[in-house]
């Protein structure tokens, strides 16, 4: 077998969405006995760049990196934000990545995920990259009223790749191929079909799939691995043909479902923290793909994952089908004076998604957003520097919108936030608004302000950094 | 300072209301009546030379890109010159001074201003309770036209102890006042708990502490103050007016408990006037939410800064009180069609200053009424116009 370049994990990071599908309330709303078990579901703001977004942001955090330093981001979901469009660069701006960032959008299927993984990591190898961000999400669409409705989770998962000598190193890969149709979506559909024999498919296609992988991966001592688990059942079976404990993604897996394109990242996390081998197992699209990593020390950030993950709130069917824009309002929705595509967009998309302010040359004032102010608020100059806003601030006044037309939901709280580095913002805030008072400490999160003329637009929001969990 | 000074010798507006039976240019129609039927010696309406229309929201009624050139027609005066004035909220009160300085300059020699605003052809959740208040497509988003107030009296509340009593009692005393004015869009009196239980509209602000959707029109006619003998025994004089702007985003305000386009207009007011807030004997101000009345107040220099909140709460501002404030019932009471609003608090200036306001007639003791409005993105914009009966 051939060798490859090893590449270092520098840090780790994984979100998890706000709200909790029980199976119960499921089963009950379409009268069915029982339901065990609950899954994540992305609130109406939130999506897989909005978590992708966060589980980076987490882990070039807890690399210790400033995010200039990163040139390469490689992101993996099967549900990219546009289909078509600007998604790996709409990350790449809300993050703070350099322009001239490289890498790619890894789609097409839940393998995507391990295909991003694989992709920074040839590059480190190669040396065009030398801190690859990978990040994998997703955020799976279930149909209505099928098996695959409490299965189907969301999350994201981080890891910083680099050259330099890291806790835990990437040793092994294999990648097994077979024209399979397991889980499935056609162009222009919605939601993702619930359309394999589950017994069929864990039987003569996934465990098969992960005996060949297995077989070819040196180093993996099938103690502690990773894998996605469409059914709830498979991390079991698998198990039992190892003859070893559950999977180390179990955790994970009760809490947020199976999380498709992140599920082998975000279930083996928490598993960084401890030294000895880990072997993360991604499949989708009739591709299964093993790697091994070598921990040898505590992974920054891996500490932080479980309670990351199980930060979120039971919510009632009624609002994950509204979150899922299944349950919508009749009547017209209130468009956007201005359509995402116009030139105001152009001009001022990377300072909305960057959340960057002008920095007065002369007196410091910081002007918000720069693109409207060509002239200081304060001191009337007209010499900038282009900063991005800290991320962290105090509720100098707030307001919680109740009347309101689609597609805003009421109650609805925004806040004039004090920033640390003293900019100014006035945004919306995440959850009911009940916890916020003058002087809450906030944090600002990227999320999908409103899905416009069929276009997802993001903007920051605040969130109560005293009521995390409470989303 | 040099101009010719200002006369008003005719007022009248239509009474407010969701005015379902009458379209813009009948409500145009009806307040230029008014305004010529109320000129003591008669008007012909021919000696109009030009006019100057306010109309803010053409949007809620799909005359969005009609300049002033709807109401001349409308009216019976086809062919006259006619500007529309578009100031946010203070645009009625704005078209006035303008009309003051086309009469004040010797341009013109007799000028009407007319305000017109057709609110509920739109629904109230197609309104401006609702609709998002413009600007940028994703820091505003979400923010409806309490969202622009609301954040001023959640800060007012946390500087200077101010409550929900306080502002409930600026509702109570404005829904009093408009059930003693036939033109006022609600004429039911409301009691604290009323305000206090009234469903959430933009917390803290319940749905009490809100003005209502309302249709209406109103008019005024300005002449050169060396002519007003020929219309009138009774005229009214312009004092003074000034206008001022500040910030149109919130989060570029200073702080969150004064208005300071109010502050700076004002000053510029009472300076052409030639008086303060010690010589007025009511004022007509922008109460589109119950902490509005209150932040006016304290911005017009009626009491120190703080301490607006215990105006109505203590009757300083009732018809009876030390300075009557909104003796009309306000907007909150009579209505905000918005173009039409200023031009109707100055219809009730005029009124009051000759005496005319029946059961709401405040006690005039040197002859000096203050109309103010303030409006648009962040309180962008104020306009303070001050009418006196002294020549």
């Amino acid at each position: 077998m051939r060798t490859v370049p090893a590449a270092n994990i520098a840090a780790v990071g994984v979100a998890a969405p706000t709200l909790r599908l029980a199976a119960a309330d499921v089963a009950a709303a379409w009268g069915r006995a029982g339901g065990r078990g609950q899954c994540a579901v992305c609130a109406h703001d939130e999506d897989t760049l909005t978590l992708a977004w966060e589980a980076a942001d987490t882990a070039v955090a807890a690399a210790g990196l400033t995010t200039d330093a990163v040139d390469g981001l490689w992101w993996g979901t099967s549900r990219p934000p546009f289909a078509e469009g600007p998604s790996h660069a709409h990350l790449a701006a809300a993050l703070g990545l350099p322009a001239g960032v490289s890498g790619a959008l890894t789609a097409g299927s839940a393998h995507a995920g391990m295909e991003a993984l694989l992709g920074a990591w040839d590059a480190v190898a190669a040396g065009t990259a030398s801190a690859a961000l990978v990040v994998v999400s997703d955020a799976v669409l279930p149909g209505t009223g099928t098996s695959m409705e409490v299965a189907a989770g969301a999350a994201a998962g981080a890891v910083v790749l680099t050259t330099a000598d890291g806790p835990a190193t990437l040793t092994a890969r294999s990648t097994h191929s077979r024209p399979v149709l397991d889980r499935y979506r056609g162009d222009g559909e919605d939601e993702t079909r619930d359309s394999y024999d589950a017994r069929l498919f864990r039987e003569q296609v996934f465990l098969p799939a992960l005996a060949e992988v297995g077989a070819k991966l040196p180093g993996a001592d099938g103690q502690r691995w990773s894998l996605p688990d469409p059914d709830g059942r498979l991390g079991r079976a698998a198990a039992r043909v190892l003859g070893t404990a559950a999977p180390a993604s179990a955790a994970a897996r009760a809490e947020l479902g199976d999380t498709g394109a992140a599920a082998a990242l975000v279930g083996g996390a928490a598993a960084l923290a401890e030294p000895g081998p880990l072997t993360l197992v991604g499949m989708g699209g009739g591709r299964t793909t093993g790697v091994v990593v070598e921990v040898s020390a505590p992974v920054p950030g891996a500490d932080a994952v479980g309670a990351r993950l199980e930060r979120g709130r039971a919510a009632p069917y009624a609002e994950v089908l509204r979150a899922r824009r299944r349950l919508v309002p009749a009547g017209e929705q209130v468009e956007m004076a201005v359509p995402p595509g116009s030139a105001m967009f152009v001009r001022g998309g990377p300072e909305v998604l960057g959340l960057l302010g002008g920095r007065c040359v002369a007196c410091g004032t910081l002007n918000v957003p720069p693109s409207i102010h060509p002239t200081c608020v304060a001191c009337g100059a007209d010499k900038f520097d282009l900063v991005p806003l800290a991320r962290r601030g105090r509720v100098h006044t707030f307001v919680v919108n109740h009347a309101m037309p689609a597609p805003f939901e009421a109650p609805l709280p925004l806040a004039v936030l004090d920033l640390d580095d003293g900019g100014r913002v006035m945004l919306q805030v995440v959850g009911t608004g009940a916890e916020l008072a003058v002087g809450t400490p906030v944090e600002l999160v990227l999320r999908r302000y409103a899905v416009e003329r069929g276009v997802p637009v993001y903007g920051w929001k605040a969130r109560a950094v005293d009521g995390e969990g409470t989303g | 300072m040099a101009w010719n000074r200002v006369a008003v010798v005719g007022a009248g507006l239509i009474p407010f209301g969701e005015l379902f039976d009458q379209g813009y240019e009948q409500m145009a129609a009806g307040a230029f009546r008014a305004a010529v039927g109320s000129v003591d010696h008669g008007f012909d309406p021919a000696l109009v030379d030009a006019a100057f229309v306010a109309t803010q929201r053409g949007t809620l009624w799909g005359q969005e890109g009609i300049g002033g050139n709807t109401v001349p027609t409308a009216i019976g005066l086809a062919g006259v010159a006619c500007t529309r004035i578009e100031n946010a909220c203070p645009s009625g009160s704005d078209a006035f001074r303008v009309g003051c300085m086309a009469v004040a300059s010797g341009v013109h020699d007799v000028v009407l201003v007319i305000g017109v605003e057709k609110m509920r052809d739109k629904s109230s959740e197609e309104g401006l309770l609702a609709r998002a208040a413009g600007g940028h497509p994703v820091y505003t988003r979400g923010e409806s036209a309490p969202v622009l107030f609301a954040p001023f009296a959640t800060r007012h509340m946390h500087e200077f102890g101010t409550t929900r009593e306080m502002l409930a009692a600026v509702a109570v005393k404005n829904h009093h006042n408009g059930t003693l004015d036939p033109y006022a869009h609600f004429r039911n009196e409301v009691t604290v708990d009323d305000v206090l239980a009234a469903p959430p509209v933009c917390h803290p602000l319940g749905l009490l502490d809100c003005c209502p959707q309302t249709d209406g029109a109103a008019a005024v006619l300005l002449v050169s103050a060396d002519r007003a003998q020929d219309f009138t025994d009774r005229p009214v004089y312009v004092a003074g007016f000034g206008t001022a702007t500040d910030h149109p985003y919130l989060h570029e305000k200073a702080d969150f408990v004064g208005l300071p386009a109010t502050t700076l207009a004002a000053g510029r007011a009472y300076e052409m006037a030639g008086v303060g807030p010690a010589e007025l004997d009511m004022a007509e101000v922008h109460d589109c939410f119950t902490i509005t009345e209150i932040l006016d107040v304290e911005d017009l220099g009626f009491c120190d800064k703080g301490k607006g909140g215990v105006l109505a709460l203590e009757g300083e501002t009732a018809i009876d009180g030390r300075l009557p404030v909104n003796p009309s019932g306000g907007l909150l009471a009579k209505g905000h069609p918005i173009g039409a609003t200023g031009v109707a608090q100055l219809t009730e200036c005029w009124w009051q200053l000759r005496e005319q306001a029946e059961d709401r007639q405040v006690a005039l003791r040197h002859g000096f009424a203050l109309q103010h409005n303030v409006g648009g993105r962040g309180s962008g914009v104020a306009v303070v116009n001050v009418l006196t009966t002294n020549r």
